[in-house]
């Protein structure tokens, strides 16, 4: 899959519209600052658009086409191409490829006429998409035939360029509901674009299966990603598995969130539940301790002995931890990573000093986050809660990932307060968000409830890990049925 | 089969006991020099610096211990850490002398993916005794920032962000880069290989 850098170009300058909206304007700079800044190698792919043409129907911006082509790239330009007449100004102006909107819905006619004369490979149909219609004329009027029949006979071509008009320069993801529906519809292959914003949306774009490309603006341009990162990324062989973590909320010794009791072999022992996990292909266990009592919490100690003398898979404990002690004493007890949570947002140097002492691969930070209400502020719009209390703190979720990622954490688990327990779903908005923002890996926690809850996570969500706990523990959904559905998606798992 | 633990004090070495018990290990964990030199099957494991387990080997002489019993033929398992102390030296802080049973120096992992990785990754497995009855493309859990990179012994691969070496072989001294002792039942298999091989 290549990764497409794009410029729209208007009056000379690098812009961006809001939502196709010309009174919504940021300017960049000039195309060729924005392309050093960029930092596009040699021979990259770059997607422009010239938007004056676009509107007025007759190319506009050729000089700047030309000045773009003397740079050894491969260019493909879109805007205003309504005749012969117009491809050749592109193609002479340097364009590899002519990347065509309106007629490609509209005039199937005018479309084989462009393959005949200048081949398909130098042709780009685009599609632009709205709650599954087809919109042309600068989205202006739904067209006249469907998505599905527009895509059959668009099977002369190489490569189809399909937006989603609702997700382009929103940076909330791109479409992956549209594109999974594409593979089954048509076998030519797609450049995805619109929405595209995280590292995260990039490999599972490719996961995908049937996109060659996919254009990435306002993203590279706010420099939420660079350039660099999503083309290794690409390259990078990723076939390191995605993780499932069912969760054993623990108190005075006994599995106590979601335990079906009807069913005898479910005892809620922490121990067998654990041993059934592995069984079933379960790639870490992380036990929470929910015990309100220093007593609850020496029992706690030895159901961690227990249940790491039992398996085989990595083991992760949190709850009540205060400080490098409690940490200390629940790796000798057989954990092999602990979570910190309330005490590390009292004193964040806990994370740092935990790091120092046992490793950043020991030291997990579980965050509670909440939409942020009322007159609190988060700049990200979630924050972080001490759930003994359910007190609200304030702090910035995103931020605090961030910090703690300094300090020295390994990993995020992030649990939806909202959707603990509710199987709507993980809150994909907030596993953006944080994803998005660090480098490490990030833990999904509250509200799996569907298989596709799971896929949604890893795949929209950026989440390296999906972990649940009553959905498992009452048997509505097994490890390895989540693990099955995963790999038919195209997701690498165990 | 008999196993000599090696009781490092920079290792979790009582998860790695439960999992070669588990592997059918009679285990003697020591950190007796001599009893390391006299042994006929050794596990090295070790997590955390390389310096660090370095230095506390060379205090108790435990790495004269091991080159004597190598000489002697036993069978050495390095985990981890102590599967890179098994090479000429490693890069982290500094160039830091190892055992030097292998050839080959210990490198930081580069590239886009996070450091250090930790989780599941699939191995591309060649012939060896260790990867008997294990499928190539078997995942196994990995902690690590850095590693062995195209080493000659090489028996395993993995990729993160770049290949590196997941599991070497050189007459009686295999290393692995992963923890078989917390990847389940493949694991478990590989523990099982080294336990009996004779």
């Amino acid at each position: 899959m290549d990764v497409i850098p794009s410029i729209d170009v208007l009056q000379g300058n690098a812009v961006r519209l809001t939502r196709g909206d010309f009174m919504l304007v940021t300017k960049y700079g000039e195309p060729e600052e924005v392309l050093d800044r960029l930092e596009v190698e040699d021979g990259a792919r770059l997607h422009v658009v010239d938007l004056e043409a676009s509107r007025s129907g007759r190319p506009v911006e050729t000089e700047i086409v030309r000045k773009l082509a003397r740079r050894n790239l491969r260019l493909q330009v879109g805007g205003g191409v309504r005749s012969l007449r117009d491809a050749r100004t592109w193609l002479d102006a340097g364009a590899e490829r002519i990347v065509v909107g309106t007629a490609a819905a509209e005039s199937p006619r005018f479309l084989e006429r462009l393959v005949d004369a200048f081949g398909a490979d130098r042709i780009i149909p685009a599609v632009d998409v709205r709650d599954g219609v087809v919109r042309v004329d600068g989205w202006q009027r739904a067209a006249s035939e469907s998505l599905a029949s527009i895509l059959a006979r668009l099977d002369n071509v190489n490569e189809v360029l399909v937006t989603d008009v609702n997700k382009d320069g929103a940076m909330r993801g791109p479409s992956f509901a549209l594109y999974r529906q594409l593979r089954a519809m048509t076998g030519v292959r797609i450049i995805a674009s619109g929405g595209v914003s995280t590292l995260g949306d990039i490999v599972s774009l490719a996961r995908l299966g049937n996109i060659s490309g996919c254009v990435i603006g306002k993203a590279l341009l706010d420099k939420k990603l660079t350039l660099a990162d999503a083309t290794a990324r690409v390259r990078t062989p990723s076939a390191i598995p995605e993780r499932v973590i069912p969760c054993l909320d623990v108190r005075d010794g006994r599995v106590v969130k979601g335990v079906s009791f009807a069913n005898l072999r479910d005892s809620g022992d922490p121990v067998e539940c654990a041993m059934r996990y592995e069984a079933e292909g379960a790639d870490e266990l992380v036990i929470l301790d929910v015990s309100a009592t220093d007593e609850g919490r020496r029992t706690a100690l030895e159901t961690v002995r227990g249940v790491a003398d039992s398996i085989f898979i990595p083991l992760t404990v949190g709850g009540g931890v205060k400080s490098v002690g409690d940490f200390r004493a629940l790796l000798r007890a057989g954990a092999d990573r602990v979570a910190i949570n309330t005490a590390a947002i009292a004193n964040p140097q806990l994370i740092a000093e935990c790091a120092r002492e046992f490793g950043v691969q020991a030291v997990v930070l579980s965050v509670d986050a909440a939409r942020a209400s009322g007159e609190r502020r988060a700049a990200s719009g979630f924050e972080a809660i001490v759930r003994s209390g359910k007190h609200p703190t304030g702090i910035d979720v995103v931020e605090w990932c961030k910090r703690a990622e300094m300090l020295g954490a390994g990993e995020i688990l992030l649990t939806s307060i909202e959707r603990d327990g509710t199987s709507d779903g993980f809150d994909i908005e907030l596993l953006r968000a944080v994803s998005g923002s660090v480098r490490i890996g990030v833990i999904a926690s509250g509200g799996a409830g569907t298989l596709e809850h799971f896929r949604d996570a890893i795949e929209a969500g950026g989440a390296r890990a999906v972990l649940a706990a009553s959905l498992f523990h009452t048997r509505r959904l097994s490890i390895g049925e989540v693990k099955e559905f995963l790999a038919a998606e195209g997701i690498p798992v165990r | 089969m008999e196993v000599t633990l090696i009781d490092s004090p920079v290792a979790n070495v009582a998860n790695i006991a439960r999992a070669l018990r588990h592997a059918g290990a009679g285990l003697r964990v020591t950190r007796d020099a001599e009893t390391i030199a006299n042994a006929g099957k050794i596990v090295l494991p070790g997590v955390g610096s390389f310096i660090a387990a370095m230095t506390w080997l060379r205090e108790q002489r435990i790495d004269e211990a091991l080159k004597r019993a190598v000489s002697r033929g036993a069978a050495l398992l390095g985990v981890c850490v102590g599967h890179q102390l098994l090479f000429d030296a490693s890069h982290e802080m500094g160039l830091t002398s190892g055992l030097g049973f292998l050839r080959g120096e210990v490198q930081r992992l580069v590239g886009p993916l996070p450091v250090p990785q930790i989780g599941w990754n699939a191995l591309t497995v060649g012939r060896s005794p260790l990867f008997e009855g294990i499928a190539d493309r078997t995942p196994f859990y990995f902690v690590n920032s850095y590693a062995a990179l195209e080493a000659p012994d090489e028996i395993a691969r993995a990729d993160y962000g770049g290949a590196f070496t997941a599991a070497v072989q050189c007459g009686t001294i295999f290393g692995v880069q992963f923890h078989p002792e917390k990847s389940s039942a493949a694991g478990l298999r590989l523990l099982r290989n080294f336990v009996q091989w004779t």
